[in-house]
Parts: C-alpha cells; sequence; structure tokens
C-alpha cells in the first residue's frame, strides 16, 4: 500500500496561490499572504494522503484550489490525465464528479430547509444519474452505505446529531461515485466516541470503493490512524513528507518533531513538552526570510536565514527541507 | 506601585480554596426538571488540580457555571448540595455577594477568547477593569498593573500593547491575555473551561506551560474542564470523567491511566487515535442519550457492553483495586 504507482492519480506541482488584503486607516495598506508558496504533491489511486500543519498553513487551500473552488495563481494540478486548472467549465464538471470535498462542519455545507433526500438527490439529478422515482431509492442506498436508516430520507439537517450530519456530508460526497475525495478536518468537530465511529466508516469506504484521499487535519493521532503518506506544511511550503508511520516515528525536520512533542497523549508518563519558547508563530503576511521556520527552531544556522532550504530526498519515499536534515 | 493583598491575607479557612458537595443542577423545561449534573462532590486543594472529562452535554461546562454561579437564568439552577469557594457557601450567598466573588476569589477562563473579551475595548483597560472594580483601584494604577499581569503571561512588549484591541492578537496571545485577566485580583480558584481546546499544538503546549507555572507561583486551585485525555495526562492531578451527569470515575491521574476501571472510560480511551504505537481504534456504539430519554439508573448503560440487570439501579461511587481515592460507579466493576 505504500508503494507509489507510476502515474498518480493526483499530481500537484508547485501551486501557487495569494491572498491580497487592504486594511488600515486613514491610509490603508496592502499586504499578500501567500497561502501556497510552491507546492507539490501526489496521491496514488486508493491512496491517503494526510496533509497537516496548524492554522493558516495553507492546508485547507491546497484542496479549494485543486478542486478550482479558487483560482491558482500559479502551477499545476494534473487529475488522471487531465490538467484541472486549464479545464474548461463543462470538462471541469467531467472532472467534478470524481473529486469531491467533505468539509468540517457539515451543518454549514447542508441547506438547512433542504430535505435529506432533496440535498443529496440534487448532485444525482445535475449529473444525469437519476431522475425523477429513480432518485429516492439511490439516496437511500447512500444512506444506507453511511449507517443511516431510510427514516433520514425526509428529515432536515437540524434533526441530526454532528456526527449523523457528518455521515450526511459524506453520503453527498459519494454520490456522484469519485475517486477521490478531499477531507477537510471531517473529524474535527466531533466528541473522541463519534469520530471513532466516522473514521471506522471512512476506512471501510476507502477499502470497498476504492478512494483514494486528501485528508487535511490538524490532529496527527487521527492522521496516523487514517493515512499512508503524510505531507506536513508550514506557512505555505511543504516542510516534510513520507510514509505513515516512519514519519511520526522519527520525524526528520525540527517542525515536525516540534509538533509532535507538543500533542498531548493519553499517558501521563509521557508527559508533552512544555516548551517555553516566546512569542508569537510568525504571521503568513510577513513571513521569515530563508527558512520560514527558522526563528522557532532550535537548530538554526546563519544559512537557514538567507536561504530558503528546498524539499530533497533523505531516504526512500522521505523528503524533508531542512538545510540540517539528514 | 499598588500591592494587592496576598490570597493567604484574606483566606478565611485554610482548608480547600473549593469544595463542592453533592452537587445537582438541573434545567427546567416547563414544569419538567431534568438533572444534568447528579450529585457530584469534590474539592481541590493548593496547586492542585482537578480535571472534569467527558464528551458534550456529560455536564462538566454546566458544573463550571454552577460553581461560578452563571447558570442562565430561569433556565438552570442549583437544586441541591453546596459551593464553598474560599470559605464562603456560594449556593446560601446573595448575588451581591456572589458578585463579589466572582473575578475576585474565583477565576475563569473559556475556550474562545474572544467571545469573552469587549471587542471595542482596549486590552490594558479590559484586564485591569476587575482590579478597579474589586479594590478601588484608580485608572492609572490599574493600568500599571495590567502592564504587569501582561509581562507576567509574557505577553511580548506589553507596555505598547495596553492599548491595542482584541482583534490585533492572535488566538494564542488572546488566552494569554484572559489569563492575566482572570488571574488579575489574585484568585485563590480557577476555572478553566476548554481552555486550549481553540488553539495549534504547539500554542497549547505553550499555554498549558503557562498556565502551569502561574498555578504553581500564586498556589492556585484549577478545575480544568476538557474533553481531551492528552491534556488531562500532561496537567492533572487527579480526573473526574462524567458522562449523562453522573461522575463515572474518579481516581488519581497515573491510577486512571494505568487502570481505566468504568467501561465508559475505557472504551473513551480505546477510541483515541494515538501517535505512538499502533492503536487499534475502538469506536463507543450508539451515542449519548438526549436529556429526555436519559436511562433509569446507570446512564451508560444503552451503550455498554457489560450491562446486567442490576443496571436499572444506579450503582454509587465506589472504591475499586482497594484504593479509597479510585472510585467507580459501575455494578460489575466495583470491589464487592
Amino acid at each position: 500500500m505504500n508503494a507509489i504507482p507510476a502515474t498518480p492519480l493526483l499530481d500537484i506541482r508547485d501551486l501557487r496561490k495569494s491572498f491580497t488584503s487592504r486594511r488600515g486607516w486613514p491610509i490603508a495598506r496592502t499586504s499578500v499572504v501567500k497561502a501556497l508558496d510552491g507546492v507539490s504533491f501526489t496521491v496514488g489511486a486508493g491512496e491517503v494522503v494526510g496533509v497537516v500543519g496548524e492554522s493558516g498553513c495553507g492546508k485547507s487551500t491546497v484542496a479549494r484550489v485543486a478542486l478550482r473552488l479558487q483560482e491558482a495563481d500559479g502551477g499545476s494540478v494534473n487529475f488522471d490525465g487531465a490538467d484541472v486548472l486549464e479545464a474548461s467549465k463543462i470538462d471541469m464538471r467531467a472532472i467534478r464528479r470524481r473529486m469531491q470535498m467533505v468539509f468540517q462542519d457539515p451543518s454549514s455545507s447542508l441547506d438547512g430547509r433542504q430535505r435529506i433526500v432533496d440535498a443529496l438527490g440534487e448532485p444525482l439529478r445535475v449529473h444525469g444519474l437519476a431522475s425523477g422515482a429513480a432518485v429516492r431509492p439511490m439516496v437511500a442506498r447512500l444512506l444506507d452505505e453511511v449507517g443511516l436508516p431510510n427514516s433520514a430520507l425526509d428529515r432536515y439537517p437540524h434533526e441530526f446529531s454532528g456526527g449523523q450530519r457528518q455521515r450526511i456530508g459524506i453520503a453527498r460526497a459519494l454520490a456522484l461515485g469519485p475517486d477521490l475525495i478531499f477531507a477537510d478536518e471531517p473529524v474535527s468537530a466531533l466528541d473522541v466516541s463519534v469520530q471513532a465511529q466516522i473514521l471506522k466508516l471512512l476506512e471501510t469506504l476507502r477499502a470497498e470503493r476504492h478512494l483514494a484521499f486528501v485528508f487535511i487535519s490538524h490532529d496527527l493521532g487521527v492522521v496516523r490512524y487514517f493515512c499512508r503518506r503524510v505531507v506536513v506544511m508550514y506557512l505555505g511550503r511543504v516542510v516534510e513528507t513520507g510514509p505513515v508511520p516512519e514519519i511520526f516515528v522519527d520525524p526528520r525536520h525540527p517542525y515536525t518533531r516540534l509538533l509532535k512533542v507538543s500533542s498531548p497523549e493519553p499517558d501521563p508518563t509521557r508527559a508533552v513538552a512544555m516548551t517555553f519558547q516566546e512569542g508569537e508563530p510568525p504571521s503568513p503576511v510577513d513571513p521569515p526570510k530563508g527558512c520560514h521556520f527558522h526563528p522557532r527552531c532550535p537548530l538554526a544556522i546563519d544559512r537557514c536565514r538567507v536561504e530558503s532550504p528546498v524539499l530533497r530526498d533523505v531516504a526512500p519515499g522521505r523528503s524533508v527541507a531542512c538545510h540540517l536534515a539528514t | 506601585m499598588t500591592a494587592i493583598p496576598a490570597p493567604a491575607a484574606t483566606a478565611a479557612t485554610d482548608g480547600p480554596p473549593l469544595i463542592v458537595e453533592h452537587l445537582t443542577t438541573s434545567i427546567h423545561v416547563g414544569s419538567d426538571r431534568h438533572d444534568v449534573v447528579r450529585d457530584i462532590s469534590f474539592s481541590i486543594g493548593p496547586r492542585e488540580t482537578l480535571a472534569l472529562v467527558g464528551e458534550s452535554g456529560c455536564g462538566k461546562s454546566m458544573t463550571a457555571l454552577s460553581v461560578m454561579g452563571l447558570l442562565p437564568a430561569g433556565v438552570a439552577s442549583v437544586t441541591a448540595g453546596r459551593i464553598v469557594v474560599d470559605g464562603v457557601d456560594m449556593t446560601a450567598a446573595a448575588e451581591a455577594k456572589r458578585e463579589s466573588m466572582r473575578g475576585d476569589r474565583i477565576g475563569m477562563i473559556f475556550q474562545e477568547p474572544m467571545t469573552s473579551l469587549n471587542p471595542v475595548l482596549p486590552i490594558g483597560f479590559q484586564v485591569g477593569e476587575a482590579l478597579m472594580q474589586h479594590h478601588g483601584l484608580t485608572r492609572k494604577q490599574a493600568r500599571a498593573r495590567a502592564c504587569e499581569l501582561l509581562e507576567r503571561v509574557r505577553v511580548p512588549a506589553a507596555a505598547d500593547r495596553l492599548d491595542a484591541y482584541p482583534h490585533q492578537f492572535s488566538g494564542g496571545m488572546r488566552q494569554r491575555v484572559m489569563i492575566a485577566l482572570a488571574l488579575a485580583c489574585r484568585p485563590r480558584v480557577l476555572i478553566a473551561d476548554e481552555p486550549t481546546t481553540a488553539l495549534d499544538v504547539t500554542i497549547q503546549a505553550q499555554v498549558l506551560a503557562l498556565l502551569a507555572d502561574l498555578q504553581e507561583k500564586e498556589g492556585l486551585a484549577v478545575l480544568l474542564i476538557t474533553h481531551n485525555l492528552g491534556v488531562v495526562a500532561s496537567v492533572a492531578d487527579r480526573v473526574m470523567v462524567m458522562y449523562g451527569g453522573d461522575v463515572v470515575e474518579s481516581a488519581p491521574v497515573a491510577a486512571f491511566f494505568a487502570r481505566p476501571t468504568h467501561p465508559y472510560s475505557s472504551a473513551l480511551l480505546a477510541a483515541m487515535p494515538r501517535i505512538e504505537g499502533e492503536g487499534g481504534l475502538q469506536p463507543i456504539p450508539g451515542q449519548v442519550p438526549t436529556l429526555t430519554e436519559m436511562p433509569v439508573g446507570c446512564r451508560f448503560q444503552s451503550r455498554c457492553p457489560l450491562r446486567i440487570d442490576r443496571c436499572a439501579l444506579l450503582p454509587p461511587l465506589a472504591a475499586v483495586g482497594g484504593d479509597p481515592d479510585h472510585r467507580v460507579r459501575c455494578w460489575v466493576r466495583m470491589d464487592t
């Protein structure tokens, strides 16, 4: 499962996206945030790739740009031979059938006044997969697949708990029979016991439908459970990629190490490293020169302050963007 | 510089700063009464951290609001039990007395500092406000003290940021400001309700370290409300697991993680994905019953693999493994 197929299903290369904002009074100033600063990674058919990093690192922007919910500034996204960023509107419809998204908060992505049968039936109708009386049984089958009873069909989103709503969000993503799902923090808003139910469901669906996932999360434990390979991002750049569990057992980038030691585990003998790093993490508006991580890095040398490290291979399947990593 | 009286000088007793005895809190819907916290008792000593853990709706936040006297009026109220803060019986005290205790003897920090900070007032004023209110400091004195407090919680360039507004701070810095505000009057008790849940993990580690450091220096009794067992393992001394308003297990942290005994506790730990080691993730089937559907007796019975007929009666919180500090509310697991 760790082997990367010769031609990946999804190939993201040097993806760039900046956001500008004008703020301030009386003289407004324009600031530019490089949300994606040359991001590259691949996802094989049926492969689950985790994208981890903290708020503002650009992990959600990757999904939005790859699905063309937002337009990229540069780079390329290749999905099963099709150039996604250059695709026409008609081509994009076909691509979207095969690339779907699951959001963190399904209640904000479901229409509160639409019954479940209509919410899930809509994509089927729009894409001409079912019409008239054929819609209802198809939606019922989808609900069954995600573990919801038939009685859910005629109910409204507010009648469901958070975990059930996430099941509906997953059913909707499955409606068109995709090959790849971008899941953006799909279990972050859920309680632990429900989170485990949803992760088990995703695991079953992955195996049965041979689905590939780009699984965006800040929770290393969840990523370790569900993903086979991980991409670590920091302020718009990829700093480390590698297979699970190696990347967690032996993280090579100092930032990946910091993430690992900061994540509390339910084991009092393994206390979190309570580092007294001072100050705030740098703002993505004005990232530090050279390696973005150098102000927080215990190993930083002069070179790190001026020269931005490139992602290079350090072991089979493992790459790190750090001057000092071996 | 105005000296704020040290907590010891005003302490009414040498006992634990926070004592909760047989607390029951209920929500009133029409003429129906639903108990969301049932008969919970604990005390927290100086420099001690008690963690209340559980999932949404287990009653942990309602316990915190009961202690603070901040339950929504007309909707929920304390229907039985006693809450003693620094020697003062909060449940018997008049509202004016409780008002003077809140923010002075007992501080609170919440999950999302942005909703507790006033967006249109500068930080320096908000941190100093409690000192003007409770200790009669002038604006100028309060401002000087606010600056010290912000330095204490390690806000960089504190003096320059007294006039900044909450939106100009990052999430982690806002939580530091909240901590400064909560500790301004040097309370003896701090209630922290999911204080790091909204923060990134590296920032979470910083804020937890800061809290532990301040707790040690100030001798605070901390009631930590969290759903994160990893945070519990890192910072708490004792833990109480809640389910459906009941405490189902109570233990020192080491004993709890070594021998989680209530079926819900062990299920919760087995459901957590871990970074270290291979974890076979075990979901807990079903979901927490709603208030109106709560089963009679043990409230976990509808999801429990060990259920027996006797579970229709509520088990007592009884000692387990011969350890009087380790208690469990389960007919199957308790010592017989």
